[in-house]
């Protein structure tokens, strides 16, 4: 890193040398003021940028101008013409290239030193010897799923032992005029699985509903995409990327609606619905980013406590934000470990409790496998044990696990498992 | 069942149609779903002055263009230094240092939007500007907005002055900030919103139903109907009816004590031909609709009778006088009725049926509505065309939320002994005015001194904070040490994440103010990125 060093001219962190030559009131007694800090910040610190979206470009600037030179960006995604009113990395000739790759050049042609290495990939692709090269990692995600897997890989990487495997994750996310941010430190603090019920339940409308008495046109739309799709169309998936499939949605919703007297189908709602599009402005990312850097140059130099814990800014009335300190819950299956006590009847059968498991909010687990110590319940794969299994579907749990009895669940996604205890009412 | 219409040919069905959108609305896609059409028309015909290009003023102006505001003039001498180059994403390292900043930062933030217009003025500043009738005019005549970021105190308050004095000046957004402190402050005279987005909903009129929602719950045959079409009754006939058959056996009154209104849910239940008849568990659970008297919102009555003190506000407030007309002449004394209408378990027919009786009754309020604001436009001399059709129909349907914010002079408050002295003693302010005096202090000492290096003691920044406040008034102390503390350790510095913090809830007050839409900060916004944290004085 000493030849990024040499890049920096003389007075160019003269801002932020503000900060670091003195400790100001509330800075912890541990802060160094002075060289120390400057060399760790600006030669050796190792961050990691997850998205390269909406908060992404924010973080990555960022975190450039704070006088990060070593920064790495994961992003799977390519660049759409609807990014372009917030992701300003970008630009209209950018459409369909990789947004890791051309956000990286970006920052690296207009802030002198700085080196962002890109990597078009998920997150999945990378393991924890990957991860354990970071003093830091700052997530700009759009996925809960992706969210989890980050969180839950943190939290397995930290050993008691070394301190240098506990790596603080910073976690930003928002949608129209709101946002929050909060920090994680991986098996001390409340980590993102803990907070799951936190996240607004996704509408769902009720099945009949749209196929027998529609009201509104998001049941008209629900009705192209989930119904007519498959009739017409069969085993050819939908791709709500491709305009010509929209265009098809939005003409058969449209029809519908006609026929039911139903006004609203839109182009736009059509999208929206199908695409399940969050509204995002540049001016929500930019104070979301900003927080979460602000935490990231905290915690690298200590000169100043970071967030305890959550952040949370609400713009449409004012400026409303508040901050409070998220819990860590003894049963998380990521970072508590104990057990999570379910009462269930004794004639559930193991698919109603399967389903039980999708839909509580604060499991949110699609696709589990279900396990006790003496016997696999039911196995979502491979296809044979999958066969295996299957017949335990229609049994009642309490055939098949005793009153107080463990149940180890899991899932391809996510790298944790969660404990049950199983009682029974009587 | 199904009401198809096999007979439609496709072009019956797709006239009327939309085409794909074009790129411009792909583009602007997320946060059309926000502002609307409308929001952006405004947008693009705003024209921004920013009387710097300092990092937080290039920040904020980023989250404008992106979006697409019409124009920015960035009016700056300064000339690119070393240290503006190290904190500043639009400026180009050390090969935009001894360019003049504003230049420099226009180019580069003009590459973000190929559809906004930028310009710089590099020879002269805001005071000579301001020392000229037609620096006084061109400023206030070409600009709907001015963003002013730490402006030095002479020429901000000869500003704030000037654009204070004439109702009919832009508004001037003023935001102060050192290393981790920061505050945002608009002075405006007025501003009325009509399209706040606020969550209330509106009342459904139960409790007062229009005579065609009436009639048609009393004709409503639920012994007889089929049963599938008793599981399929929109829940607002069966409180309409179940309600007014009370009122007929209670002498004319909806349940008042807790014993009648258990009752009357238990009617309620028992209508059920089946035990799982949503709509009537929805009854039931909306049954205090019967019993809360739909009345003029707190909120919008306290409107009634404000003071036009802008002239761009006129037609708000003829709108306002014209609801309060209606209010209290035209029964049954609320607020027009609202045609949204929420989701509800009903057969399409039914639903689709009920939404027109609130819609047809909604325009009869609404021409109601509008015969009495013509009077009104009329008696006050005004054309009949003063305000749109569209914009009443806005007004209409948002009477329940609409919202009328009075401003203040950036600076009243230092000036006002008893409302520093009230906010000192209170724990819900007393946060807030530290960081503002010690942004004044920092200000004020730095006007006094003009020296190229300011580095102000704590016991100086502390003194000029404390002669800001009247005698004997004092903070908190973790408060205000706190606040001088920060102030005297990073007194010049524009850190980049402030600034980006700044620069996005600037710009997204500044699009509250042009769109109208959402309501804007009200008071001084203060903000301390130590916690991470903000409040309003």
């Amino acid at each position: 890193m000493a030849a990024a060093a040499s890049q920096d001219w003389p007075a160019r962190y003269f801002h932020i040398d503000q900060i670091l030559d003195k400790p100001g009131p509330r800075t912890d007694p541990a802060f160094a003021a002075g060289d120390g800090v400057k060399d760790f910040l600006r030669t050796k610190a190792k961050i990691l940028v997850i998205g390269a979206g909406g908060l992404g470009c924010e973080i990555l600037a960022n975190l450039a101008l704070t006088g990060f030179k070593d920064i790495h960006v994961i992003d799977m995604d390519t660049i759409d013409i609807s990014n372009l009113n917030r992701q300003f990395l970008f630009r209209q000739k950018d459409v369909g290239k990789p947004k890791a790759t051309v956000a990286a050049e970006f920052i690296m042609k207009r802030v002198p030193g700085v080196v962002v290495t890109p990597y078009f990939g998920k997150i999945q692709d990378k393991d924890e010897d990957y991860y354990m090269q970071f003093n830091l990692v700052i997530c700009g995600l759009d996925s809960v799923e992706a969210r989890r897997w980050i969180n839950a890989t943190l939290v397995n990487m930290v050993d008691p032992e070394n301190p240098e495997s506990l790596k603080p994750l910073i976690d930003g996310g928002t949608e129209g005029f709101r946002g929050q941010a909060r920090v994680i430190l991986p098996t001390f603090t409340s980590c993102y699985e803990c907070s799951l019920d936190m996240l607004n339940k996704q509408t769902q409308f009720p099945i009949c509903t749209i196929a027998n008495t529609p009201r509104l046109p998001e049941h008209c739309i629900e009705w192209a995409s989930v119904l007519e799709w498959p009739r017409v169309f069969g085993d050819k998936k939908l791709d709500n990327d491709d305009p010509n499939d929209i265009d098809w949605l939005y003409k058969t919703a449209l029809k519908r609606a006609r026929e039911f007297r139903i006004e609203g189908v839109t182009w736009s709602l059509t999208q929206g619905v199908v695409k399940n599009i969050i509204p995002a402005i540049a001016s929500t990312n930019a104070i979301i980013a900003a927080a979460c850097c602000n935490e990231a140059f905290k915690i690298a130099t200590s000169s100043a406590a970071f967030l305890n814990n959550y952040f949370m800014l609400i713009g449409t009335d004012g400026v409303y934000s508040y901050t409070f300190e998220h819990e860590k819950r003894q049963e998380c299956p990521v970072c508590g470990g104990e057990a999570l006590d379910l009462t269930i009847s004794p004639d559930t059968t193991l698919e109603q409790l399967i389903e039980t498991l999708t839909e509580r909010q604060d499991i949110q687990i699609k696709k589990p496998s279900l396990s006790t110590p003496i016997q696999q319940l039911y196995l979502q794969a491979p296809p044979q044990l999958e066969a295996a299994t299957r017949a335990n579907l229609e049994k009642k749990v309490s055939e098949l696990v005793s009153a107080g009895g463990e149940v180890t669940v899991t899932a391809t996604t996510l790298p944790f498992s969660l404990s049950l205890r199983i009682s029974y009412t009587t | 069942m199904a009401a198809t219409n096999d007979s439609q040919t496709i072009e019956e069905a797709t006239t009327g149609m939309e085409s794909a959108p074009d790129q411009k609305t792909r583009r602007y896609d997320r946060q059309l779903r926000l502002w609307a059409k409308s929001g952006q028309a405004a947008l693009e015909s705003t024209h921004i002055l920013v009387l710097s290009s300092s990092s937080t003023s290039t920040s904020v102006l980023k989250n404008l263009v992106l979006p697409g505001i019409g124009q920015f003039t960035i009016l700056d001498r300064t000339i690119t230094s070393p240290s503006d180059a190290g904190n500043n994403f639009f400026l180009e390292g050390q090969d935009s240092v001894g360019k003049p900043r504003a230049e420099e930062a226009v180019r580069l933030l003009l590459e973000l939007n190929d559809g906004v217009k930028g310009h710089s003025i590099v020879n002269k500043d805001v005071k000579e500007v301001l020392g000229t009738e037609d620096g006084v005019e061109w400023l206030k005549g070409t600009f709907s907005l001015v963003i002013a970021h730490n402006l030095e105190k002479g020429a901000l308050d000869q500003l704030s002055d000037v654009l204070w004095k004439d109702a009919k000046s832009p508004p001037l957004v003023v935001i102060r900030s050192a290393g981790f402190l920061a505050e945002v402050f608009i002075q405006f005279h007025e501003h009325a919103v009509i399209d706040s987005h606020l969550d209330t909903t509106p009342s459904l009129r139960i409790d007062k139903p229009f005579p065609a929602l009436l009639k048609h719950s009393l004709e409503i045959d639920f012994e007889n109907m089929d049963v599938t079409d008793h599981g399929h009754v929109p829940y607002v006939y069966i409180l309409v009816r179940v309600l007014e058959e009370w009122k007929q056996a209670h002498g004319g009154n909806p349940p008042k004590t807790s014993d009648e209104k258990k009752e009357f849910k238990a009617i309620i239940s028992k209508m059920r031909k089946k035990a799982d008849e949503e709509n009537f568990e929805e009854a039931e659970a909306q049954a205090f609709k019967c019993w809360s008297s739909t009345v003029v919102p707190y909120d919008i009555k306290s409107l009634f009778g404000a003071e036009n003190v802008a002239p761009h506000t006129k037609p708000f407030h003829l709108l306002l006088k014209a609801l309060e007309v209606y209010t209290t002449t035209v029964e049954p004394y609320t607020l027009p009725l609202s045609a949204t209408l929420p989701d509800m378990k009903a057969s399409t027919g039914q639903y689709v049926e009920i939404q027109r009786l609130y819609k047809d009754r909604a325009v009869e309020e609404r021409d109601t509505f509008k015969a009495i604001l013509d009077k009104i436009i009329a008696e006050q001399g005004e054309d009949a065309s003063l305000i749109d059709d569209e914009v009443i129909d806005d007004f209409v349907k948002n009477s329940h939320i609409l919202r009328l914010l009075k401003g203040k002079k950036w600076g009243a408050l230092d000036q006002d002994k008893e409302k520093l002295a009230e906010a000192a003693a209170s724990e819900e302010s007393s946060k807030q005015l530290g960081i503002h005096l010690a942004l004044s202090a920092l200000s004020s000492l730095q006007a006094k001194r003009q020296e190229a290096e300011f580095a102000p003691t704590l016991e100086e920044l502390t003194a000029e904070a404390k002669a800001i406040l009247p005698e004997g008034v004092e903070l908190p102390d973790e408060h205000f040490d706190n606040a001088i503390g920060e102030a005297a350790r990073s007194p010049t510095a524009d850190l980049p994440n402030t600034a980006a913090f700044l620069g996005g809830v600037v710009a997204q007050e500044t699009i509250k103010m042009i769109t109208k839409q959402y309501v804007p900060i009200d008071g001084y916004c203060t903000i301390d990125l130590v916690e991470t944290w903000s409040g309003v004085l």
